[in-house]
């Protein structure tokens, strides 16, 4: 009795870290691209889905290693970002309007061709590390052990970028004041192309493990997008430690409501908490006072 | 630069000033002429049902209309500044409420469907208030959460709602049905009119000019005062109503609803075709509509193609057509009239 009570709540544990991970990871991206250029890119959560998509299709119908499908399913959708930097949000920065407009068009366009080439069927990406780890009685995937690893290296990797680079500093710089960024000799597109390559690579590391981890399909996005907006609105737009830390509180709930509650329930809860404490501090926990 | 920008402002201004005078001047002259086109248009609408006895077109042409009276109550809350992304979920308030009514009560529909419109307007002021501290983004994003939490809401409380898979078995409209859908069609085309007619009422009142005013100032209409909170609940519980009432009727049309036809990405549309078609005029969310979502259904033989060319003429749009479809005649006008002028000037 008391050894399932302890294998659950360290798997718990264990899906809480997984899930916070991949939840920051995205949205950092998003929350990259809403500092910076203020842009909502709606279409992160599609972004996220083609992602795990392409690295399904590279590995299952072409027979490619899993990590040699994320690494090159990370590259398309990085030239893909600075595609769509280029061609879609240049004219738009600050515009909430017409880039929703666009990213509903990307949306479509993505969800209607994963949903063409696979149609509704459920789809998993081969694993990236099959196996167990056992620690006496505790057993852990090594699969999760991997994503939550990979995550947090990268996150680590993102706050070193943000902090230290020249290239983060005027990513902090244009995300103050875009036009004083750009009086000081800042080349102001090639810093949002970075920022969204940056974002979409991001998000597709995230899209090809959450396929391991549970599956891909053409709407996988959607929840990812809804969760990500809540973790950057939360946490405070303008600042990254909030996206941390509003990821570890989201993930936490969703890992641990649904233990005791029906899914609908659980959710119906996490967005509850988030709308009271947006209307308790509209600006997020770490957010800025203006707005 | 800044010298610039202060004369395009007053240049606007101005035209601004004598459009408003010159549109009073034409209201006073000439209201039947003026009204001519729009009486002629109901007309031929009116007359579909006369040319066509497939039951799947008028089916369309019902959730065209239903769409309509939804996409422009959304857009009666965005001239107010807001701009809420759960407006499908006030449809689907009212839907749920007139559905569950009629079956577990055994009202009549017609009983029921102002009821559901006015659960979703009471619904609409209750987040209004605490709503109203918030702006543009947060305000975006935070009805955002609210529209996908009361969908879940309302998936969660399956004894009555029928959970995800939706309820079925909603009584039809007494009186209303009949072998084909022309009784339906009637009584939606009429309470389409009648809706847009008091949405167009309100917009042009003293209340959509304030709420215009909060749009392009808070803190300048809040000086002159305008009450803005109350304002923009009011916006807001005006188009939750309609959307309610649009959504009751959808329910009693369709005799089915479920949580899948209240989903996120239907705001999403609903907004699309606000933007589309235009949010800075009245017509703009029944253009937007009507081109897409009425054009697509007809070619529901293509369907596999057909999103991709809404996305494509989305992008057109957003690109080339700034202020959405309705501005394409005075766009097209203005590049005639350019083009003329430089070939005089050669």
């Amino acid at each position: 009795m008391q050894y399932t009570a302890l294998s659950i709540a360290l798997a718990t544990v264990v899906n809480a870290l997984v899930l916070s991970s991949i939840y920051i990871l995205v949205a950092l991206g998003f929350a990259f691209l809403l500092n910076i250029l203020g842009i909502l890119n709606f279409a992160h959560g599609a972004i996220y889905m083609a992602g795990g998509f392409i690295c399904y299709k590279l590995t299952m119908g072409l027979g490619l290693n899993p990590w040699l499908g994320m690494v090159i399913s990370v590259i398309i959708m990085g030239l893909f970002g600075l595609f769509l930097e280029r061609y879609g949000f240049r004219k738009f920065y600050g515009n909430l309007n017409k880039t929703l407009i666009v990213c509903i068009a990307v949306i479509t366009i993505f969800e209607n061709t994963a949903n063409l080439t696979e149609g509704l069927t459920v789809e998993t990406v081969p694993s990236f590390a099959p196996g167990i780890l056992k620690f006496g009685i505790v057993s852990l995937s090594l699969e999760r052990l991997v994503t939550f690893l990979v995550g947090g290296v990268l996150l680590i990797w993102a706050l070193w970028f943000m902090r230290k680079t020249k290239i983060g500093l005027q990513m902090q710089a244009v995300s103050q004041d875009i036009e004083g960024a750009a009086l000081q000799g800042i080349h102001i597109h090639r810093i949002a192309g970075i920022a969204c390559i940056i974002a979409c690579s991001l998000a597709a590391i995230a899209g090809c493990f959450m396929g391991a981890y549970l599956n891909v399909n053409a709407f996988m996005g959607d929840n990812i997008m809804l969760k990500s907006c809540m973790l950057v609105i939360l946490g405070g737009v303008g600042s990254i430690g909030g996206v941390f830390f509003a990821g570890l509180l989201i993930g936490t709930l969703d890992a641990v409501l649904p233990i005791y509650l029906s899914a609908s329930v659980g959710q119906a809860i996490v967005l509850a908490i988030a709308i009271i404490i947006l209307i308790w501090r509209p600006q997020g926990f770490f957010g800025r006072k203006e707005l | 630069m800044v010298v610039k920008n202060y004369k395009k402002n007053y240049e606007k201004d101005i035209n601004m000033i004598e459009e408003s005078t010159l549109s009073n001047r034409k209201s006073n002259k000439g209201k039947i002429a003026q009204l001519l086109p729009y009486l002629v248009l109901i007309i031929v609408i009116a007359l579909i049902p006369l040319f066509t006895h497939s039951s799947y077109y008028l089916h369309i042409l019902i959730l065209t209309l239903i769409y309509i009276i939804v996409s422009v109550s959304f857009r009666f809350i965005a001239i107010s500044g807001q701009f809420p992304l759960a407006h499908i979920v006030f449809m689907g308030i009212g839907g749920y409420t007139s559905g569950v009514l009629a079956i577990q009560l055994k009202w009549s529909p017609w009983l029921t469907m102002p009821l559901g419109a006015l659960l979703a307007m009471a619904i609409g002021i209750l987040i209004g208030f605490p709503f109203a501290r918030l702006r543009a983004l947060y305000y975006a994003l935070v009805s955002f959460f609210f529209g996908v939490g009361m969908i879940q809401v309302i998936t969660a409380f399956g004894r009555y709602t029928g959970g995800i898979g939706g309820l079925v078995g909603i009584p039809g409209i007494p009186g209303l049905i009949s072998t084909n859908k022309v009784p339906y069609y009637y009584f939606i085309l009429g309470v389409t009119i009648v809706c847009l007619l008091i949405l167009y009422r309100f917009e042009h009142s003293r209340i959509g000019t304030n709420l215009k005013a909060i749009d392009q100032s808070h803190l300048v209409a809040s000086s002159i005062g305008i009450n803005e909170a109350r304002y923009r609940v009011l916006a807001l519980a005006i188009g939750c109503f309609f959307a309610g009432l649009a959504g009751a009727i959808y329910a009693h049309y369709n005799y089915v609803i479920s949580p899948a036809s209240f989903q996120m990405s239907q705001t999403l549309w609903i907004v699309m075709y606000v933007l589309i078609g235009g949010l800075g005029s009245f017509a703009g969310p029944i253009v937007g509509t009507i081109v897409l979502f009425l054009v697509p259904e007809f070619y529901s033989s293509l369907r596999t193609v057909v999103p991709f060319i809404s996305a494509a003429l989305m992008l057109a749009v957003v690109f080339l057509i700034p202020d959405g479809i309705v501005s394409l005649p005075g766009l097209l006008k203005l590049r005639l009239e350019a083009i003329r002028k430089r070939k005089r000037e050669l």
